[in-house]
């Protein structure tokens, strides 16, 4: 397994967002976390990705503790991310929003840069060598040089992926990479999550649109008021009676 | 849709700076030749070390985010660290204000270390206290060191056993040390650390998830910025031979502030544009000199009604609109290069 997630819990105040949440994470597969409105889908996202401190359990992640890492750190350890609500950095331009995901990849130092030194040269030069192939991989080549918030919205949820793409991550963690996207660019996206998993990166993804969901993912988690509920393959998590009456319940 | 923006300046700039710099180096010879002294000159000379200190704020305000109102306070401990290094330890001058800025730049950096926790008014208000802090220590110090309020006098720059000693032989160490700070700010603008700065800038929660220690880079920013600035205090000190506890003043803090909002942030012409244009109207306004911070403050509030971007950004709007392609209209102005 590449990353296990053991009685992960969080607290907000008196309300247990997270609440002992097993999950574990193969890789080369793509697994999907689904769940109603405000069940802590995305609060689950934070507590491994470094933005909350969990309150109880741990993360393992490629044989190593990862809670309590900060953010950062953990982008470094490889887990990437994108964000249910977009997180570029809007006046940037694309290509540099590209350049900027692959900052825990570069090896120069500040002096290096500040002598702009011949490795230093060279390293931004294959950096910039490979933002423009992730670029031309989600089609977003024609828009290098566009501040990331002139985009629209189904580029934005592109470009969010391929930043994170750029730190070459193990794990990509991608919070409705669908939404707001129209049915053309959710077809292409099918695609693309098979592409990304081509290039062997592992995804653990969040998503509403149950048709896309049952597509792709290998293995589904559901989380229900901060709990696990269920867990199986796609076809068995559609026959759960449990699932179904969560999701009824709870829309 | 609009139009992409160009990328990067290339080829056509090479011409425009060798034209600037030919211009540059003809100056001195010329203004004294049009006003009979070297007062120009002088002013000159100020011009180039105020570009670096104003670059300095940049890279901690444009690039990084952060609001320092405390600039003053490296700029002063460059100019009393050298000019106390030169005369009490015998230092050279152009030594002693690399180990004044130094010594700086550390005390910025542990100022720096707590300061990176706190939020922009928090921060604004703890460079402010910080300021009056060294102020306080330059206006009332141990045996009176630093001349207190007299002020502290040292030494011109003597390079190779020759004295500098006039603005017209002081300008050009001054002119290549302006270009030294500009190319290392492009140097470090166009790295991992630059890119590092704009991202905290934009977006700190961003930043973090793609692998930037937020704390470090602010601090590294700081640091940097603190060495521009208190570099161009050194400067000061040995190109007047003296220096006024007045640059320690709040006031000196805000008219780096002016300058740099008034010529734009987060590129490298904006502390230009902004160092000149306020030194010209400060010169000509030289009778109002005790209005002095409401000219600033009037300059301030120009920028922030009218040109969002500083003089550079409007500038570049205005030379879009002339080589008559579709006005991309942006907002930003001056920033979107930075990028
Ligand atoms: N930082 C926070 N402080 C307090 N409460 C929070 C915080 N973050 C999330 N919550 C609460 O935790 C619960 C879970 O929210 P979360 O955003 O994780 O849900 P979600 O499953 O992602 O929902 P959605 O499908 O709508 O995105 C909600 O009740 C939310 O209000
Ligand atoms: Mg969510």
């Amino acid at each position: 397994m590449l990353l296990e997630a053991r009685g992960v819990t969080i607290r907000f105040g008196g309300l247990v967002a997270v609440n002992h949440a097993d999950v574990t994470i193969d890789p080369g597969r793509i697994t999907g976390l689904i769940g109603p409105n405000g069940a802590g889908k995305t609060t689950f996202f934070n507590c491994i990705s470094g933005v909350h401190k969990i309150d109880g359990g741990e993360v393992v992640f490629a044989g190593r503790r990862i809670d309590g890492l900060r953010g950062f750190q953990i982008n470094e350890a490889g887990i990437s991310r994108t964000y249910q609500v977009i997180n570029l950095f809007r006046k940037m331009n694309v290509l540099d929003n590209v350049m900027v995901g692959m900052h825990s990849r570069l090896r120069q130092s500040f002096w290096a840069s500040l002598f702009h030194s011949p490795g230093q040269h060279s390293e931004e030069r294959a950096a910039l060598a490979k933002a423009r192939g992730l670029l031309k991989f989600v089609g977003l080549e024609g828009k290098a040089g566009y501040p990331a918030g002139n985009l629209s919205y189904g580029e934005q949820r592109l470009l969010e992926i391929i930043r994170g793409l750029a730190s070459d991550p193990k794990l990509i963690l991608l919070d409705e990479p669908a939404a707001g996207m129209n049915s053309v660019e959710k077809a292409q996206l099918d695609v693309l999550l098979k592409r990304i998993l081509g290039t062997g990166v592992t995804i653990l993804m969040i998503e509403h649109d149950m048709k896309l969901m049952m597509g792709v993912a290998d293995y589904i988690y559901v989380l229900n008021y901060g709990s696990i509920l269920a867990h199986g393959e796609p076809a068995e998590i559609q026959r759960n009676p449990d699932v179904i009456k969560a999701y009824l319940g709870g829309e | 849709m609009r139009l992409p923006i160009p990328e990067h300046g290339g080829g056509k700039n090479t011409a425009a700076v060798t034209v600037a710099l030919v211009a540059a180096l003809l100056l001195p010879t010329a203004l004294t030749f049009l006003f009979g002294n070297d007062y120009p000159v002088f002013i000159c000379c100020f011009i180039l070390i105020y570009i670096i200190a104003v670059s300095g704020l940049d890279i901690v305000f444009g690039y990084s985010g952060q609001i320092s109102l405390g600039h003053a306070a490296f700029y002063a401990m460059g100019a009393y660290g050298s000019g106390l290094l030169v005369n009490f330890l015998d230092f050279p001058a152009i030594p002693a204000m690399l180990a004044a800025s130094i010594l700086a730049s550390a005390i910025g950096a542990l100022l720096a270390w707590p300061a990176s926790k706190l939020v922009f008014h928090f921060l604004s208000l703890s460079t402010i206290a910080f300021g009056e802090i060294v102020y306080q220590i330059i206006t009332h110090s141990p045996d009176k060191i630093t001349g207190d309020f007299i002020g502290l006098r040292s030494e011109f720059v003597n390079l190779f056993g020759y004295l500098l000693d006039r603005p017209g032989k002081f300008y050009y160490l001054a002119l290549a040390l302006a270009a030294l700070f500009l190319l290392a700010k492009t140097h470090i603008v166009d790295s991992k650390v630059g890119r590092a700065f704009l991202a905290i800038r934009e977006n700190t929660h961003a930043a973090d998830g793609m692998g930037i220690n937020v704390r470090k880079y602010k601090i590294v920013a700081f640091t940097v910025s603190a060495f521009y600035t208190s570099f161009a205090g050194g400067m000061y000190m040995h190109m007047v031979g003296y220096a006024s506890p007045d640059t320690a003043l709040q006031k000196q803090s805000v008219l780096f502030l002016t300058m740099l909002l008034f010529g734009g942030t987060g590129t490298l012409p904006g502390p230009i544009f902004g160092v000149v244009t306020v030194m010209l109207l400060v010169e000509a306004l030289r009778d109002f000199q005790d209005y002095q911070v409401f000219i600033y403050g009037i300059l301030m509030l120009i920028v922030i009604v009218a040109l969002p971007g500083g003089l550079y950004g409007a500038s570049k709007d205005i030379y879009h609109r002339l080589a008559a392609r579709p006005a991309t209209a942006d907002g930003e102005g001056g920033t979107s290069d930075a990028a």
